[in-house]
């Protein structure tokens, strides 16, 4: 790669957990020949529209989009990360009413970099759930804009299987009235992240949720950076994160409730939860308010630590072994983030990557 | 210089609002900073050789410098070269009598329920220390009494130029030790023009035998705009210290840039109170402090234990985090806040406690009031490192906001490498309710006494850890720095 990457650096505060220098060595790693079959990715109970993405690029022969196109996509966004993705991407773009479960869209890269932008516009009471996975390895940037228009409703769940390189992720959401968005996101592969989110909460009475869980082991570093801005009254937000450390690895949360000056009524909460296993792990966690009215309901909860003895000696007394214990007390730590994904087939597997990954860590 | 001079009294006696045609004594360094400012500064406190290459050092490091620019805070840009970094102590306007003092800082007065000869000497009424020593203490001067007492205790209670001249070797030792040079923009700045401050020092197994606070309020001396700080306490003494007060304290130097310094070796422990009540400027933000302080105490010591305590109301802008850095092991903690904006105001202040130690416990209440249209920040910052066993934290940070133009925020860094660790975070937003409000009105009280009560139950759990005879001041301090925001 001959172009100069112009990322931002960890003294910027925004940024001061970021994992950059795993991207750029992921960015200018070697392409290898993917040994991925991209069918072994995707759900097979979900029958809805699939895409394939082969190191950014759409793959036809892994795919039935349906009702989702492959286009250009040309939004802007200031995001550092974010503005690299342009070119082609997908749209899916629902009239009235209309609804469409069980997308799936499958990237699977294979070194370098690869960029692709999306764009989510729900007409009003329309419906549609999503779900991403990434697979593979190298530099993954993603730029994925949602506009939900009144009454919509959006579920979208993404999860990182990367076995190593970099994910980046950056959502840019706007949520009129009465219209929810519900985003999950589990990072279980091997690879560094950024999940970067800001969800703007513009109609009375809208919902906005973004959550997820992320594990990390090795020297690997994950991190989430989430906003959501409540502009408008009424509205409820939730931030439910876990992050759980092995080895020497680091997993960042920073997620902030923004309230702006008329949006009364509000109601916000914010869970963000770290879990240690061991000595030389980091788990680092803000959760961040900014309140310009006075007549909301805003609470925030951290914690870090290491499992609850009492609770693991209560499964051992119990007749389970201590590492069953252990997992058993993990999965249920993980779970409350898994939880809030919609769609059955989808929790289930998302929760089966998760396990596999504890049976590995513990 | 006569002209300069000239210019200066000029400039100085404009910013004194009540136009007080005074005899000020000054003597002020040219305008501007250079390493000739450093330079006039360590001479005329008649400082050794090492004294101003340390200045100069910090000098040039804050060249090479950028102002921190992460707070939540909206700073207009400051001219370092349009600004004076020294004049001497300068006595007070002396007044005939209080019928001569301000009456909006009067009334102040009587509100907090300063008693009479107090408030003289506080307004520097003409003759009044004395009267005031007297009815007060029954003594004819308390300054000596105490300073003999402490004498007899062994606690070295000094301004620090003094101490540099006296104690060389202690304050070599520790000077710098626990905030660094380079440490950040406005310490680096400190470091090279302080103009005075206390040094303490408790030497082992002593308990100090009085607040230090006493003291100092009867003598509190104006010690300038770049105040230094630094406290010892040895193994196994104790001192409890206060600064600031709750009058309200006026000052033509904008921009007050702090250094404090704590030092608790083993089971040795400090508790610092401070009550800050610089001008906040006026309704519409004109005017008012820049308080940007840097307070950090070192727990190098085994059991040992240092509690912060602030009443924050004051200064149009604070940036102010005072922390524990806790090295030793069962080293404790603590930070009990209470920050008041109102109009104007921005505050973006909090805590950092860095675990280091086995077996280290910090506990951080931090209760934010937001009125007007201010904005109110905690910022805090929670890190426990791979060596640091058992380590427990529990953090609060409950903000009040009063009308619906201000703001209130919460920004909580927790950054765990131990698993052993147990970290607590909580926090909540509220605001008064009607419900509350309206139970205290019809009790009878009017509707400032109903939010002034309904705040100082708010902030109980900080101002029960202020020294008692400054807890009830602190009360009805809070209560004046709120009034006119409801209703």
């Amino acid at each position: 790669m001959s172009e100069v990457l112009d990322l931002p650096t960890t003294r910027q505060e925004g940024w001061r957990w970021a994992d950059m220098a795993t991207l750029e060595a992921a960015a200018t790693s070697a392409p290898a020949s993917p040994a991925i079959d991209p069918k072994t990715l995707f759900l097979d109970t979900l029958d809805g529209p699939r895409l394939t993405f082969i190191d950014g690029i759409f793959e036809p022969a892994h795919s039935r989009p349906g009702p989702v196109q492959v286009t250009a996509i040309g939004e802007a966004t200031e995001h550092p990360l974010g503005r690299r993705a342009a070119g082609e991407g997908w749209l899916l773009s629902l009239d009235k009413g209309a609804a469409v479960p069980g997308i799936q869209i499958v990237h699977v890269g294979s070194g370098g970099e690869n960029h692709v932008p999306a764009r989510i516009e729900l007409g009003e009471d329309a419906t549609a759930s999503v779900t991403e996975t990434f697979a593979g390895s190298g530099w993954a940037n993603r730029l994925t804009q949602i506009v939900l228009a009144r009454g919509s409703r959006l579920m979208r769940s993404v999860r990182l299987l990367q076995t190593d390189g970099f994910v980046s992720i950056r959502d840019e959401a706007t949520v009129a009235q009465a219209a929810s968005l519900v985003s999950v996101f589990l990072g279980a592969g091997g690879m560094g992240s950024r999940i970067d989110g800001e969800i703007r909460l513009a109609g009375e009475g809208a919902y906005g949720e973004m959550g997820g869980a992320l594990l990390t082991r090795g020297s690997q570093k994950q991190e989430a950076a989430v906003v959501l801005r409540h502009a408008e009254p009424d509205g409820t937000s939730r931030q439910v994160w876990r992050a759980v450390a092995a080895d020497m690895s680091t997993a960042s949360l920073a997620a902030r409730a923004e309230v702006a000056r008329d949006a009364q009524r509000t109601d916000g909460e914010q869970s963000l939860r770290g879990l240690l296993l061991n000595r030389s792990a980091t788990v680092n966690l803000k959760p961040e308010l900014e309140i310009f009215a006075d007549d909301v309901k805003c609470a925030h909860g951290a914690t870090v630590g290491e499992l609850d003895e009492r609770a693991l000696f209560y499964l051992q007394s119990r007749g389970l072994p201590p590492a069953r214990a252990r997992a058993l007390l993990t999965h249920a730590f993980v779970g409350d983030a898994l939880d809030r994904i919609g769609e059955e087939a989808v929790r289930e597997a998302f929760a089966a990557d998760a396990d596999t990954w504890l049976e590995e860590a513990l | 210089m006569a002209t300069k001079n000239a210019e200066a009294l000029a400039a100085a006696n404009k910013k004194y609002e009540w136009g007080f045609s005074s005899e000020v004594e000054q003597d002020f360094a040219p305008k501007g900073l250079s390493e000739d400012t450093v330079r006039f500064i360590s001479a005329k406190k008649g400082e050794p050789e090492w004294m101003l290459d340390w200045r100069l050092k910090a000098f040039r490091l804050w060249q090479t410098m950028e102002a921190p620019d992460w707070a939540k805070l909206d700073i207009p840009p400051i001219d370092y070269q349009d600004a004076y970094y020294y004049a001497e102590p300068k006595k007070k306007p002396e007044l005939k009598s209080l019928d001569e003092l301000d009456p909006e800082i009067r009334r102040t007065y009587a509100k907090l329920g300063i008693p009479i000869e107090e408030q003289k000497v506080l307004a520097g009424v003409e003759g009044a220390r004395k009267v005031a020593v007297d009815a007060v203490f029954d003594s004819v001067s308390v300054a000596t009494t105490f300073r003999k007492e402490l004498e007899e205790a062994g606690v070295i209670f000094l301004s620090i130029s003094e101490a540099i001249k006296q104690h060389p070797d202690l304050v070599k030792k520790w000077l710098g030790k626990v905030v660094p040079q380079r440490d950040n923009y406005f310490a680096t700045l400190n470091c090279a023009v302080f103009s005075d401050g206390t040094f303490v020092y408790v030497p082992k197994g002593v308990r100090c035998p009085m607040e230090l606070s006493t003291y100092f309020r009867i003598n509190a001396e104006n010690t300038g705009q770049f105040e230094r700080t630094l406290i010892v306490a040895d193994e196994g003494a104790y001192v409890s210290y206060l600064e600031g007060c709750t009058a309200p304290m006026r000052d033509e130097n904008q921009l007050h840039a702090a250094v404090v310094e704590l030092v608790a070796l083993d089971d040795a422990e400090i508790k610092y109170s401070t009550v800050q009540n610089w001008y906040p400027g006026d309704e519409n933000g004109k005017g008012g402090i820049y308080n940007f302080v840097t307070k950090r105490a070192l727990c190098q010591g085994r059991n040992s234990k240092v509690s912060w305590t602030q009443v924050e109301t004051g200064s149009a802008i604070t940036w102010k985090y005072p922390s524990c850095v806790l090295n030793g092991e069962n080293s404790v903690g603590e930070f009990y806040s209470v920050a008041v904006t109102n109009n104007r105001q921005q505050a973006d202040t909090g805590t950092k406690m860095i675990h280091n130690g086995k077996n280290s416990r910090s506990t951080i209440i931090s209760k934010g009031i937001s009125a007007g249209r201010s904005d109110n920040t905690y910022r805090g910052l929670v890190r426990v490192g791979p060596n640091a066993e058992n380590v427990r934290n529990f953090t609060q940070c409950d903000s009040l906001l009063l009308g619906d133009r201000c703001g209130a925020h919460t920004v909580p860094y927790i950054e765990v490498k131990n698993p052993s660790a147990q970290i607590e975070h909580e926090a909540t937003t509220s605001k008064i309710s009607d419900d509350q409000l309206f139970y205290a009105m019809q009790r009878g009280l009017d509707q400032e006494a109903a939010v002034a009560l309904i705040v100082n139950g708010f902030a109980k759990e900080v101002l029960k850890e202020l020294p008692m005879e400054f807890a009830v001041e602190a009360q009805k301090l809070l209560a004046i720095s709120l009034e006119g925001s409801v209703g």
